[in-house]
């Protein structure tokens, strides 16, 4: 046997190598640990699933006031307004995306979506994006093609039925195309047709019986019907060369547009031939009817020719139920009751929008967007942005006349909507609306004189009218109000809004007037209020400056209403309750904030009633 | 004092400190672990070309993932609702939370990885040839196992990427034909993976597959002294002078104790250096596309792709049984101990060229495969 073969030199080295720089790595370990906190400020609420460590670096106390007064930090934590990864104990992990937790902390519009996930009233306070998004998507009629929690299928778009009746074929073909020129503000979006489809779904539509129309009257007077459009007050819903409301449709073309035994039969007849219209009915008789349309013939007719001169005028009846199903198919049916066609939505639910990830949704450019209420507004400002060469092109339509603001506000009222997003118990409903409209009689009534389309009432109706109908029957005097719903005269100088002349009978007006004041007082108001010093009343009137917005005897201005004769129209007991509490007493009124003493209030409620 | 400690000593290590053969012997055989060894090795076990240490790093690793799997055990909650939740705790509060993490998932990539390399190494060598069948069917046995530990602990993390690769992997399951649905269901305790699936692959993977492995290494390891050792060529040219047969301690010890020092080394730098991945909390409602088996298994979900009978099921299957069977089969016994040898130059030609078949569908699954499985050049 020879020698034994010493261990190699290298096996030392590699042992010992490794040993050592094994210890100095863990003594890195060890250093490396000493940095991580000791004291962890952890928030937990089981129900919403949230483990928030955010205050182990930020003071809640440092939050600014005073939404923390209504969201308790103990029972909101912070990740359900502000996002971010709760758990994290690093800025970067806490803050920022990763490939572990895909989004950031909220920008702005995402936090306004997180409060849609709990506040289901449309309007709500300190989310103006989120309101504002979710007033578009009801004037929009997003719910007519997409299933949206808190919506229902639009009704406000016409009626289809005896579409003939109404305009030419050439005039739907140009509507098609593009409406935006024909009734700028209009807010029917434009699709995309081609030229084939547009025939089918004008088929279709003129292959719809309508209503009959009444007998044509003799040839009116465009005289007299000049005069009955500015008496009526036709222009406060209606726009004419760029001049009105926007409630109605633009009538600067309605002369060349409308077929005259249509418009005439309309006008005395509105909601026999259009159930579903905005519009009062006015039950013209035939003579002023007549009136009217020979007037719009001359006046409301294009200087030139018709925009839709160029449009094919022939209907080919053999494509009308190529037309009925694209009617359906894009979506036409979500707005328009037309015929038998079923009220259908032709696009996805977007109940779950709020919960996709951008990650998942497709992109377009090179700047991903990675906020869902800007991917959004990206897709409502141009739909097709998203499209795929060799893939069905969207169908959506394009909105017209949105503003990126609108779309970002749509954005951020859709990223609310969260199916299972926050536990029942955690929702915020919308406030139950507080007073409504009678059956019978009176109700009728607010239905044909459509009130709730201008006027607010118990959170519901429109807001073209400067004054809500709550609280109304507390502010002015009966014998008053039976007067002004026969002939409305004009109060708010400032607004241009002027409540139609809807020939409301005396019977009618005082029926209304009935049930404004008994139904529609407003209980803080106390009654019985004694008047003051009328003398007294009219220095403090001078004292506390009141002319800056009220005319008095011709003098003052009229940011607010004038009081010449106010006497005969407000309730004292309302005017003593404004001085003495102020603008809240109306609501969205702009009256300064009263606080007077009630003393100073009744002397110049004494004045007042004496004007 | 010093006499009562040194009598604690003593009584644990029973011949003191090796400083001469005969002591060095004596260790051998006396010390529970190291008796595992021949007293006294063959030079050629020694060389490093031998083996290159697969098999022993493979079952260090193991001993690696036990003492990491059970600290990570201290902070690991086998529910969806609190899984997630336990990786962040180790990312942001538990000592040494990260590390740990990471020296356990790398540590079990690469102990797949050289498990399957220790089983190339034995083929080519021809190590499972008479006395050595049985060990080498246990060797099969243990490489599949570890295929099962890393398959089931791949969901715990419970993010996306380990619920759909384990939804694919279970899917791949249930398409055997037969046997498989009642097989995923068995494995899955639902038609899906979620709260049943995770606490089955919890226990699987923290008690029945370790338990096994571990009693089946004893056997190997047992087999291994038993059969022979090393299997070494008869052409080895015996050294031409020195000893047949050298101790194996310190020879063999410290060749295995730099082997077990550098891979703790480089676990450690490793494991400071490279985070294991973490994808967002597992959501059955987004499916990722493509959506990818753990990385030894994407040869056989490539070809699933072409055929999901005989790509996913019938080639690994037959892979496993050819494997099982081969050493009843293949009963030549030239050419053993080298790597190519001109005796088996058939065989190890057509092992390769299957390995490298595997291999090349398993780069091709890994980096060539986008969204829908379709074909492509690189990712992103």
């Amino acid at each position: 046997m020879t020698a034994e073969p010493t261990l190699p030199r290298w096996l030392h080295v590699v042992v010992l190598g490794s040993l050592f720089l094994t210890a100095a790595l863990v003594g890195v370990l060890l250093v490396h640990d000493a940095a991580r906190p000791t004291q962890v400020e952890q928030r937990i609420v089981t129900e919403l699933g949230v483990v928030d460590r955010c205050e182990t670096c930020h003071d809640a106390a440092d939050h600014p006031a005073p939404w923390l007064d209504d969201h308790a930090v103990e029972r909101f934590g912070c990740t359900t307004c502000h996002g971010g990864q709760g758990l994290a104990l690093t800025k970067a992990a806490a803050h920022e995306a990763g490939p572990d937790w895909e989004h950031p902390l909220y920008d702005a519009s995402e936090r306004e979506a997180a409060c849609g996930a709990c506040h289901e009233a449309t309007t709500v306070v300190g989310a103006p994006g989120l309101s504002h998004g979710r007033a578009l998507l009801a004037e929009r009629g997003c719910a007519g093609c997409h299933s949206i929690p808190g919506f229902a299928l639009p009704e406000t778009a016409p009626q289809l039925d005896g579409l003939r009746d109404k305009v030419s074929a050439g005039w739907v073909h140009a509507w098609l195309t593009d409406p935006a020129p024909l009734n700028p503000g209009h807010k029917m979006p434009r699709f995309a047709l081609t030229d084939a489809e547009r025939d089918a779904l004008v088929a279709f539509l003129f292959s719809l019986d309508g209503p009959a129309l009444d007998p044509a009257p003799a040839a009116g007077d465009s005289d007299r019907g000049r005069l009955a459009v500015a008496q009526r007050r036709c222009t406060t819903c209606h726009r004419v060369d760029e001049r009105g409301g926007d409630v109605g449709s633009d009538l600067t073309l309605a002369g060349a547009k409308l077929q005259p035994a249509w418009f005439s039969s309309f006008l005395v007849d509105t909601h026999r031939l259009r159930p579903a219209t905005r519009m009062p009915g006015f039950k013209l008789s035939p003579e002023e009817a007549a009136d009217i349309v020979a007037y719009a013939g001359e006046q409301w007719v294009p200087d030139a020719d018709v925009p839709w001169s160029a449009q094919p005028d022939s209907v080919d009846p053999t494509l009308a139920a190529t037309g009925r199903a694209l009617f359906i198919d894009r979506g036409c049916a979500g707005c328009h009751r037309a015929g038998d066609v079923p009220r259908t939505r032709a696009a996805m639910a977007l109940d779950d929008l709020g919960r996709r990830h951008v990650a998942d949704l497709p992109q377009a450019g090179a700047a991903p967007t990675h906020d869902l209420p800007s991917w959004i507004a990206t897709k409502v400002l141009v739909p097709a942005a998203f499209d795929v060469p060799g893939v069905a092109a969207a169908k959506m339509p394009a909105f017209t006349g949105l503003s990126a603001d609108d779309a970002l506000d749509l954005g951020i009222a859709l990223a609310a909507l969260r199916k299972d997003g926050v536990p029942g118990g955690w929702k915020v409903h919308a406030p139950a609306l507080t007073a409504s409209v009678p059956a019978g009689e009176v109700g009728a009534l607010v239905d044909r004189f459509r009130c709730l389309v201008c006027h607010q009432l118990g959170g519901q109706g429109g807001a073209v009218a400067g004054v809500g109908l709550d609280g109304e029957g507390s502010r002015v005097r009966r014998e008053w109000l039976v007067a002004f719903l026969q002939q409305p005269v004009t109060i708010r100088m400032d607004q241009s809004a002027r409540m139609p002349v809807m020939g409301i009978t005396e019977a009618e007006a005082t029926k209304l007037a009935e049930w404004i004041g008994s139904s529609l007082a407003d209980p803080a108001i106390p009654e019985g209020a004694v008047l003051g010093d009328p003398v007294a009343g009219a220095t403090a009137y001078a004292a506390r400056g009141c002319a800056t917005c009220h005319v008095v005897h011709g003098e003052g201005t009229m940011k607010g209403p004038t009081l010449d004769g106010s006497g005969s129209r407000l309730d004292p007991d309302y005017v003593v309750a404004l001085l003495a509490k102020g603008g809240t007493v109306v609501p969205g009124g702009r009256h300064p904030e009263g606080g007077l003493p009630e003393a100073e209030a009744r002397d110049i409620a004494a004045w007042i009633a004496s004007l | 004092m010093r006499e009562f400690l040194r009598r604690i000593r003593d009584s644990v290590f029973r011949t003191g400190w090796p400083e001469d053969e005969r002591r060095a012997l004596m260790a051998m055989r006396s010390s529970f672990l190291l008796h595992i060894h021949a007293a006294k090795v063959r030079p050629a076990s020694l060389r490093a070309t031998a083996t290159w240490g697969l098999g022993l790093l493979s079952l260090f690793l193991f001993g690696s993932l036990v003492i990491t799997g059970v600290y990570l055990m201290f902070y690991y909650v086998p529910h969806p609702d609190a899984a997630w939740r336990s990786m962040k705790d180790l990312a942001f509060v538990v000592p040494f939370g990260v590390v740990t993490r990471n020296l356990h998932r790398w540590g079990a990539h690469a102990m797949v990885a050289l498990v399957l390399l220790h089983m190339g190494r034995v083929f080519l060598t021809g190590g499972y040839k008479a006395p050595r069948e049985a060990n080498w069917v246990a060797g099969v046995l243990l490489a599949i196992l570890t295929l099962g530990l890393s398959f089931t602990g791949y969901l715990l993390p419970w993010d996306q990427l380990a619920y759909w690769a384990v939804t694919v992997g279970s899917k791949m399951v249930a398409s055997v034909p037969g046997i498989g649905p009642a097989t995923a269901l068995l494995l899955l305790g639902d038609h899906t993976v979620g709260e049943a699936a995770l606490l089955r692959f919890y226990v699987l993977h923290c008690v029945v597959l370790p338990l096994a492995v571990a009693g089946l290494v004893a056997l190997h390891l047992y087999r291994v002294r038993k059969d022979g050792g090393l299997v070494t060529s008869e052409h080895a040219p015996a050294p031409a002078e020195g000893p047949r047969l050298l101790p194996a301690w310190p020879h063999l010890i410290y060749r295995e104790l730099a082997l077990l020092a550098g891979l703790v080394m480089a676990l450690l730098v490793l494991s400071m250096v490279l985070d294991a991945p973490l994808e967002p909390q597992a959501d059955p409602t987004r499916t990722p596309n493509p959506a990818k088996a753990p990385w030894y298994f994407l040869g056989i979900q490539e070809l699933a792709h072409y055929s999901a009978f005989w790509g996913g099921v019938f080639v690994p299957a037959a892979t496993i049984g050819v494997l099982i069977l081969l050493p009843y089969v293949d009963r030549h016994d030239q050419g053993l101990g080298r790597y190519w040898p001109k005796e088996r130059r058939t065989a190890n030609t057509v092992f390769l060229l299957i390995a490298a078949f595997f291999v090349t569908e398993t780069v091709i699954g890994t980096f060539f495969r986008g969204p829908a499985w379709a074909l492509m050049w690189w990712p992103g």
